[in-house]
Parts: C-alpha cells; sequence; structure tokens
C-alpha cells in the first residue's frame, strides 16, 4: 500500500465483495457513515432497520428529504446510496431490526459490524453476537452534542463489555427527550466509518480507544480501553454468549 | 495545582455549565468527595454501592482507573480526570 492515494475506493475503485460492511440502523449516524463507505466504494454494504422516516429525522438523517416521510427508511437509503456509491459497490437492505433471532443471520459474511442504533440493548447485542460470529465491530453513537466511536477487533479483545458491561437498571433518557444535533451525527457517522475503512484496509489498527467529540467545547478526547479482567464476553474463559432474548431488554440511548 | 475534572455534558447541570472543575485530593475518592462538596449530588451520579457505576467509565489521562486502582487511585496534582458516560444514541 502506497499511503491514502493508493488505498482503493479512495479513487472511487470498489473494494470487491471481500469487503463487506453490515450498518445496523438507518438513522443519524449511519447515514454519513453509509455515504462515506459507499463512496470509499466498500465493495458490499448491508444495511437493516425497520423504521419509517418521521418528519423529525429530516435534520440529521441526511439522505432523507421531505418527500421520504412515511416511507421506509430503507427504500430511501438504498435509492440515494445507489447514486453516490463507487462503481461496483451492492447495497443490500434487510427490512428487519438486529434482534436475538436476526443477529447471526445478518452477520454471515460479513467482515465489520457498525453499530449505529439507537438503544443500549441493540449495542450490547451487536458486541455479543459479533464475537460470537468472529465479526469486528465498531460502535458509534451521539447524543445531545456528543459523539462517540469504538471499535472490537474479530478476536474481540477489548470488547463493548469491558467498558460498559451490561444493560443500565432502572429508567434512562431517551433521545427523544435527550435529542441529538446533526453535525454531532456526522462526526460519530465519520469516525465509525474511518474505524471501519482502516479494519478493512490496514493503518494503525484501531482497537482499544474510545473517541469522543463534545460539540459544545470542540474538545476531541482518546482515552484507552483495556480488556477488562472477569469482562463476561473476552475474558480468558468466558463461554461464549447465547443470545437468549431476555440478556437484551433495556433502556434507551443514554445512562 | 488540583486536579482538573472533565465534565461531560449529562452532569453540567451540577457543576453550573461547567465542562471542567478543579477538585483536590490525592485519590480518586478523595477527589470524588471534593467534587460532591462543591457540587452536591455529583457523587450519586458517579458512584453506586458498589464503587463507579458500570456505566460511567472514569479515567486519569487516558487510562481507565479500573486499570489503575479503582477509587484508591492516586491522583497528583495536575492530573486530568475524565468522565466518559455510556452513550447509546444514533
Amino acid at each position: 500500500m502506497n499511503g491514502v492515494s493508493g488505498v482503493s475506493g479512495v479513487s472511487g475503485v470498489s473494494g470487491g465483495s471481500s469487503e463487506s460492511v453490515l450498518v445496523v440502523g438507518a438513522g443519524g449516524v449511519a447515514h454519513p457513515a453509509l455515504i462515506a463507505l459507499a463512496s470509499a466504494g466498500v465493495g458490499r454494504i448491508v444495511v437493516c432497520d425497520d423504521d419509517k422516516v418521521e418528519r423529525s429525522n429530516l435534520h440529521r438523517q441526511i439522505l432523507f428529504s421531505e418527500a421520504d416521510v412515511g416511507d421506509p427508511k430503507l427504500d430511501a437509503v438504498a435509492e440515494r446510496l445507489a447514486v453516490i456509491a463507487a462503481p461496483g459497490v451492492v447495497i443490500e437492505t434487510r427490512a428487519t431490526r438486529f434482534l436475538p433471532s436476526t443477529a447471526l443471520d445478518l452477520l454471515e459474511g460479513i467482515s465489520v459490524v457498525l453499530d449505529a442504533c439507537d438503544n443500549f440493548a441493540t449495542r450490547f447485542l451487536v458486541a455479543d453476537a459479533a464475537h460470537r460470529a468472529g465479526v469486528a465491530s465498531v460502535h458509534g453513537a451521539a447524543v445531545r452534542w456528543t459523539a462517540t466511536a469504538m471499535a472490537s477487533s474479530a478476536a474481540g479483545k477489548p470488547c463493548y463489555r469491558c467498558l460498559f458491561e451490561d444493560l443500565p437498571e432502572g429508567d434512562a433518557p431517551d433521545c427523544a427527550t435527550a435529542g441529538v444535533t446533526g453535525p454531532v451525527c456526522g462526526i460519530a457517522g465519520g469516525l465509525a466509518a474511518d474505524l471501519c475503512l482502516r479494519i478493512l484496509r490496514g493503518g494503525p489498527l484501531p482497537y482499544g480507544i474510545v473517541t469522543t467529540y463534545d460539540g459544545l467545547t470542540d474538545h476531541l478526547r482518546v482515552v484507552r480501553v483495556r480488556p477488562r479482567p472477569g469482562c463476561e464476553l473476552c475474558a480468558e474463559g468466558a463461554t461464549l454468549p447465547d443470545l437468549a432474548a431476555h440478556r437484551y431488554a433495556g433502556p434507551a440511548c443514554e445512562a | 495545582m488540583p486536579s482538573i475534572v472533565r465534565i461531560p455534558t449529562p452532569l453540567r447541570t451540577l457543576t453550573g455549565g461547567n465542562d471542567e472543575v478543579s477538585a483536590n485530593g490525592d485519590t480518586l475518592t478523595a477527589v470524588l468527595t471534593d467534587l460532591e462538596a462543591n457540587y452536591p449530588g455529583i457523587k450519586d451520579r458517579l458512584l453506586d454501592e458498589k464503587g463507579v457505576r458500570r456505566f460511567v467509565n472514569i479515567f486519569v489521562g487516558d487510562e481507565d482507573v479500573r486499570f489503575l486502582g479503582g477509587l484508591s487511585t492516586p491522583i497528583k496534582d495536575g492530573d486530568k480526570i475524565s468522565i466518559v458516560p455510556a452513550i447509546a444514541g444514533g
């Protein structure tokens, strides 16, 4: 590889189907990430979501327009990405949520899963299922004025549970209450896409760090995550998660 | 010089909107006690009966305190302490 200009995709050349990314969710973090990945020529991009477009989505779900309100999100996503994507990129849609019953099927043949969902339960499920399937994972999130992203390797150590252990107990404000600004969604999606491309195409390994951008202070903070002794997902001797549905019931987006 | 504590957005209502505050104390426990004295209610958002709440991560520099000494982590003057809550929105 001879630097950025030699990386396939920057010049619009598809990386082929050996590169496949599953994007979980078609919301505010997913849209900028999808634009970046499709433009970079990631060979196969699969998006799963089962929501319809709402007017309140438009300020941050930037592939959508007023005309899409009321339609399934995946229809507009597929249509817009087909125009943006580099030649040879295949966009696939799956009109389903990422659930214990669908997770392993959705991960079949996937190189990297980009978690751009909006709730803790799904984020833990992505971490567990990716670990089980031997797939690298990237978690991108945004709420209020904060964007954050982290990646776990296919070997899964350190992992999402090293940092956040398990679902929060009790109530938590959800995104409808907390809100989120459009630009930090863009930054979260950009950070997440950057991590995906580094995993797919080489460069410094992006594992073991959490990057957080504060949109009110312009501070970008990078902190290190280490494998947590006793982590139920990735510690020595941990058993593979069984993805039982009861393990993934919890509150929405913020602790 | 005391340590500097970076406050995430959800906790800034307790610190008068400040995203960085200073705190005295030579261990993390002492720092949190000092924070509580100046910003009542903040300790309960960070700690439960078992220690640091699992949805909050506290870093000294760029090291998670879990790997340093937990609540007994020594804090030096000028140390930068970051509070990183979990975020799931997307």
